[in-house]
């Protein structure tokens, strides 16, 4: 297993020296107040997991007080090979919904991707602004040894968590100034801006002014991310809109304001696919703007992310990605895939139900960390269900090995102790193709455990890239 | 701004006014029940709960009145739509929908409020308690208006502070007609001097009991209190106090000028049952007839106010 701090001869690495110092002066009573400060703050803020009106289901996300650090020499090679991910997959997905020639090519088989429920056919021949469809991708990292970064997943709809990355980094600023003399690390402070400069360089045709007027479409408070949605509309300083403040009207998007009717460029939209358009995906959607896919289409208003672009995150395109990045960009792979098998292809299954111990099976169309096995952590009676749902249903599943995920030092019991961690940068695409030097790194708390997800016992940490 | 956002602006800070109200008027009955009851007066509670319009309701969950039962009702009944605690819970939620109009520290205030509302209401009280539930609603409701202070100077805080006077000037002069009577002439033969409970009451419930006195020295008569309380531009309760401020915050809606036009006559109407008046022509047009109508016409005035800006 690789560590981040301590090297294989049990030395520190030379990029957690100062933190590991400072945490030596720490004694577990400051360690204590510390973590309780920290809670209390994000209480405060109402930075909670899911915004009920019944207070007692309010939950904050665990917070680790020891930084994931990490080098500028790593940053570099996660940099460069997030930016090309994400300039293939929009390349991905503009060739999907026209001229179709990765399946010309015969690279990619058209039917895995015409079939999927996540393909919009309403998408067919149409272009948005820059032919970007996915402006903001989050991309799921983990690490194996020292050069070793895999990506786990992409994400090309609507990915959360950015809001994490901001706030960890301010409360570790206001309770550990110190630290950030002694460590030279690089601001994520500026992503709303940059965010924001992302979505006003996405502007459709029919929008005639220098400034376009973009605005956060929430599905509403019920939301897990809703608290996300009011931060970053506060901090870019654009109106948050819930479907009730706007209506169509001659081909154009307008919001109800008290000086009238204000028209609308660029909808940021944190709501679903299906939800976007009662008149053109789901009817009884109430959260969604009647018209607004028909102004869409005619220029009069561009929606970030794209309908349809989450058929570039689906687990059965992610084994082509790297055969995309190749095809478009004419470049090798920088990041690597995890090995996958396609359950779906017989030799492959049949390698898959006779390797199961070893291997982490998961759906298809499975998120969240439900609905997979661990091949290592499950029993026999659990491996031969699921092998039995296997066979029923091979196209449904793919199967990866169980990666050993590093290591970070983590504060539990305000004790030091190792635990299993992944990394979340969000990479921005619009007039400029740029990533944020930070993301969410996301921490399994139960020893040895692999499951980073906060809705089974993950916590968060603040993440810091140096600058030199 | 949304017209929904400003529309939870204008209803938060109405809740919040409308708590501290709550509370003030708790806290005259609890004043009054220390005192020995003079002869010939109803029970204050009566008063108490007519003044904050809750008698109707208090009387089909209850069928006498006790201090308890009253305190309770007014606090903390969910029943009850304007009780210190459904005015909080309100408030709240509409913050919870328009965070993105509020800084932190606004948002904070109203938050905090709410949470330890919800942990006094799971406490058994005991009577000794409503001084302290008294100052903790008029901590909150002072601890929201100055964060309020911390927002940018748009539309949003002008619709906080046109909903905090519409409720205000509306309060105001609801508890000027639950007591009309002691204003009139005839009421300084009942008591006679300031010493007169029925007058103590009411500037205790406007908070201005001590103003009253720093504002008119010497001679003490119903037609001072009444100018007090409708025609005085320095008593941050009286009714020419919240229209002033209505006007003010009205005119300084960067949105305004066409849709203040459309509001204008209801604005010119309310301002001039003001301007134009004195004591005297208040008093001989019939002292309750003026308040009933001042109320119409603040009523006519939100309804206009929502329907330009909110609609």
């Amino acid at each position: 297993m690789f560590d981040e701090m301590y090297s294989d001869d049990a030395q520190i690495r030379k990029h957690y020296l100062q933190v590991n110092s400072w945490l030596r002066t720490m004694s577990s009573t400051v360690i204590s107040q510390k973590n309780f400060e920290a809670e209390s703050h994000f209480k405060r803020i109402g930075i909670t997991f899911s915004v009920k009106d019944d207070d007692m289901t309010e939950r904050i996300i665990p917070f680790d007080l020891i930084p994931r650090i990490l080098t500028n020499y790593e940053w570099a090679k996660i940099e460069k090979g997030v930016l090309q991910r994400a300039k293939a997959l929009n390349a991905f997905l503009h060739d999907t919904y026209n001229s179709g020639e990765i399946f010309k090519a015969g690279v990619i088989p058209k039917e895995i991707v015409y079939k999927k429920s996540s393909y919009d056919q309403s998408m067919i021949n149409f272009s948005p602004p820059r032919k970007i469809y996915s402006p903001i991708i989050g991309v799921d990292l983990v690490r194996t040894g020292k050069d070793e970064f895999y990506v786990l997943e992409d994400n090309c709809r609507t990915p959360s968590g950015v809001s994490y990355m901001l706030e960890n980094r301010e409360i570790m600023m206001k309770m550990f100034p110190d630290l950030f003399h002694t460590n030279r690390v690089l601001r994520v402070d500026d992503y709303p801006t940059r965010l924001l400069q992302t979505l006003m360089s996405l502007a459709p045709k029919k929008c005639d002014s220098s400034i376009p007027t973009v605005v956060l479409l929430t599905p509403g408070h019920l939301n897990s991310a809703y608290y996300e949605h009011t931060f970053l509309s506060d901090q870019m300083g654009i109106e948050m809109v819930e479907s009730q403040d706007l209506f169509v009207e001659n081909d154009l998007l307008y919001m109800k304001t008290v000086d009238g009717p204000k028209k609308i460029d660029v909808v940021y939209r944190r709501i679903d696919d299906e939800f976007l358009d009662p008149l053109c995906y789901n009817p009884d959607s109430v959260i969604g703007v009647p018209g607004i896919t028909q102004v869409y289409k005619t220029g009069g208003v561009n929606i970030c992310s794209a309908p349809g672009a989450g058929i570039a995150d689906d687990k059965a395109i992610y084994i082509f990605v790297p055969e995309m990045i190749k095809f478009y960009l004419g470049e090798t792979p920088i990041l690597d895939n995890v090995e996958t098998w396609r359950c779906e292809r017989d030799d492959e299954l049949t390698y898959v139900l006779e390797n199961i111990e070893k291997l982490v099976v998961k759906e298809v169309d499975g998120s969240g960390g439900y609905g997979m096995l661990i091949g290592p952590k499950s029993t026999k009676d659990q491996i031969s269900e699921f092998s039995t749902k296997l066979k029923s249903n091979p196209r449904g599943y793919i199967a990866q090995p169980t990666l050993d995920l590093s290591s970070s030092p983590t504060l539990i019991d305000n004790e030091v102790s190792g635990r299993r961690v992944d990394l979340r940068p969000f990479c921005l695409v619009g007039e400029k193709v740029q990533l944020c030097p930070g993301g969410l790194t996301r921490v399994a708390l139960n020893k040895g455990s692999y499951v980073v997800n906060s809705s089974q016992g993950g916590g968060v940490k603040d993440t810091w890239v140096l600058a030199d | 701004m949304l017209s929904r956002t400003a529309e939870n602006l204008y209803w938060i800070s109405r809740y919040m006014e409308r708590a501290e109200t709550m509370a003030r008027l708790l806290d005259v009955g609890y004043r009054m029940s220390l005192f020995p009851n003079p002869k010939g007066y109803h029970n204050e509670w009566d008063s108490v709960l007519s003044a904050a319009g809750a008698a109707q309701g208090y009387f089909t969950k209850y069928n006498e009145i006790n201090q308890e039962n009253v305190e309770d009702y007014i606090f903390f009944d969910e029943e009850n739509p304007s009780s210190v605690y459904s005015c909080i819970s309100k408030a709240r939620n509409n913050a919870l929908l328009v965070r993105t109009a509020f800084t932190p520290e606004a948002w904070v205030a109203i938050n905090k409020s709410y949470k330890e509302i919800l942990e006094l209401k799971n406490k058994k009280f005991t009577r000794a308690d409503l001084p302290n539930f008294t100052e903790w609603t008029i901590q909150q409701v002072n601890m929201f208006r100055g964060s309020a202070n911390s927002l940018l100077r748009n539309d949003g805080y002008h619709f906080i502070f046109l909903g905090t006077f519409i409720e205000r000037a509306d309060n105001s002069a609801r508890l000027l007609d639950v007591k009309y009577f002691v204003l009139l002439p005839t009421a300084d033969y009942i008591g006679g001097n300031l010493d007169n409970l029925q007058w103590i009451i009411l500037l205790r419930s406007l908070s201005s009991f001590r103003a009253f006195r720093w504002a008119y020295d010497g001679d003490v008569t119903s037609t001072k209190i009444a100018h007090f309380f409708i025609l005085n531009n320095d008593c941050s309760r009286s009714l020419s106090f919240c229209i002033n401020n209505i006007v003010y915050h009205l005119n300084c809606l960067k949105c305004s000028p066409d849709k203040i036009s459309d509001i204008y006559s209801g604005l010119k109407s309310v301002h001039s049952s003001v301007k134009d008046e004195t004591v005297e022509s208040i008093i001989e047009y019939g002292l309750h007839e003026y308040v009933t109508n001042f109320v119409s016409k603040i009523s006519f005035l939100d309804n206009q106010i929502q329907n330009h800006f909110f609609r």
